[in-house]
């Protein structure tokens, strides 16, 4: 046998495990190691190593495991608080800019009754309109920015919750 | 043969598909049975990356935080466990570049993307050391701890966790017929080691 025969039988053995070969190059290894004790024993041999691999043991500390179901558990209700304040929050803000939008000609008209009735120049009363009425929209944004602040703390806080 | 085959794959997809609606919604049932069903072969897997258990221990639990907080991520397409030690490899790179930035250079060397050992506590035994512990491992520990961490990383995915040759690519960030060459070249060193130790 050429030694050619047995570098191909050899990537052979190791492509049966890495990607598996073809059931031609199959019938090809098999008749190749039935008469090639060298071959057969590096078939052997990758066998053992990764057998010896597979059977590697290690030891996990089942308090580990416990600690992070538990970890998990919390961070899980954390976060589910979390988006439930949110969606509440958004919600807020959107009925603000309905309800702003809405009210903006009754508003309209208001501010021109009481800027008439008290002799104001109109260029003054519009713009006290322009600068009171996206009031409620900026104060439900500052609510909601401030709430992401404090909910990026609490990620801080569970980071540090003991282990 | 090929029915058997079709239900198999079947049920694997819808397996994944099920774990990926229960992520999106952060179900904390699903994580425990998933912590319970996984926690050996991430701890395994982290534990050879690292070679540290404390290490091992706090990627652990970062692991499974990360696979709460970015359950919506995961699609379903790839089985949960490629996904898992995705999470878990971007971790342990991360701790090691905030313990040993002067390690980076390493890291881009020859093994691209492959995790140096170095959190190794002095005089204590390393996973390869527990490893030969074990009852088939007489020359294992030995041998791992002299295979490159990148073969080592690539045979511990195929052969221990049974992960696809794509999967594996896509856990190591590396183009599949690297991680193939990697695994031919490894296998064969592996086999060196552990025939040489018998010798």
């Amino acid at each position: 046998m050429t030694e050619d025969l047995h570098a191909r039988a050899g990537h052979l053995i190791d492509a049966v495990q890495v990607e598996g070969i073809s059931a031609a190059d199959r019938e090809w290894l098999d008749n190749h190691l039935e008469g090639c004790a060298r071959c057969g024993a590096r078939a052997r041999a990758t066998e053992r190593a990764l057998q010896s691999l597979r059977s590697a043991a290690f030891h996990i500390d089942p308090a580990v495991v416990r600690a992070t179901q538990l970890r998990v558990r919390l961070r899980a209700q954390q976060l589910r608080e979390q988006q439930s304040r949110m969606r509440a929050l958004w919600v807020s803000c959107a009925l603000s800019w309905v309800l702003g939008v809405v009210s903006a000609p009754l508003l309209w008209r208001g501010f021109e009754w009481l800027g008439r009735s008290v002799a104001l120049p109109d260029s003054v009363w519009q713009i006290a309109f322009f600068l009171w009425w996206p009031v409620p929209a900026v104060v439900a944004g500052g609510v909601l920015a401030w709430w992401r602040v404090r909910a990026s703390t609490e990620d801080g806080y569970t980071a540090s919750l003991p282990r | 043969m090929g029915a058997t085959i079709c239900w198999f794959v079947n049920t694997m997809e819808k397996e994944a598909q099920e774990t990926a609606r229960g992520l999106r919604h952060g179900d904390p049932d699903l994580l425990d049975r998933l912590i319970q069903q996984y926690h050996y072969r991430l701890f395994r897997y982290l534990l050879m990356l690292t070679g540290n258990r404390e290490a091992a221990e706090d990627l652990f639990q970062e692991t499974w935080i990360r696979v709460l907080e970015r359950g919506h991520q995961y699609n379903g397409k790839w089985r949960f466990e490629a996904w898992l030690f995705t999470i878990a490899r971007n971790l342990a790179i991360d701790l090691l570049r905030r313990r040993q930035p002067q390690s980076l250079d390493a890291l881009l060397d020859i093994h691209r993307n492959a995790i140096p050992l170095g959190l190794e506590a002095p005089g204590s035994p390393t996973p390869f050391d527990m490893a030969s512990q074990s009852e088939d491992g007489e020359h294992l520990g030995a041998a791992l701890g002299h295979l490159p961490p990148a073969y080592r990383e690539v045979l511990l995915l195929r052969f221990q966790e049974d992960l696809e040759l794509n999967e594996i690519a896509a856990v190591v960030g590396s183009p599949l017929p690297t991680v193939k060459s990697r695994l031919y070249r490894g296998l064969e060193t592996l086999r060196e080691l552990l025939e040489g130790g018998q010798a």
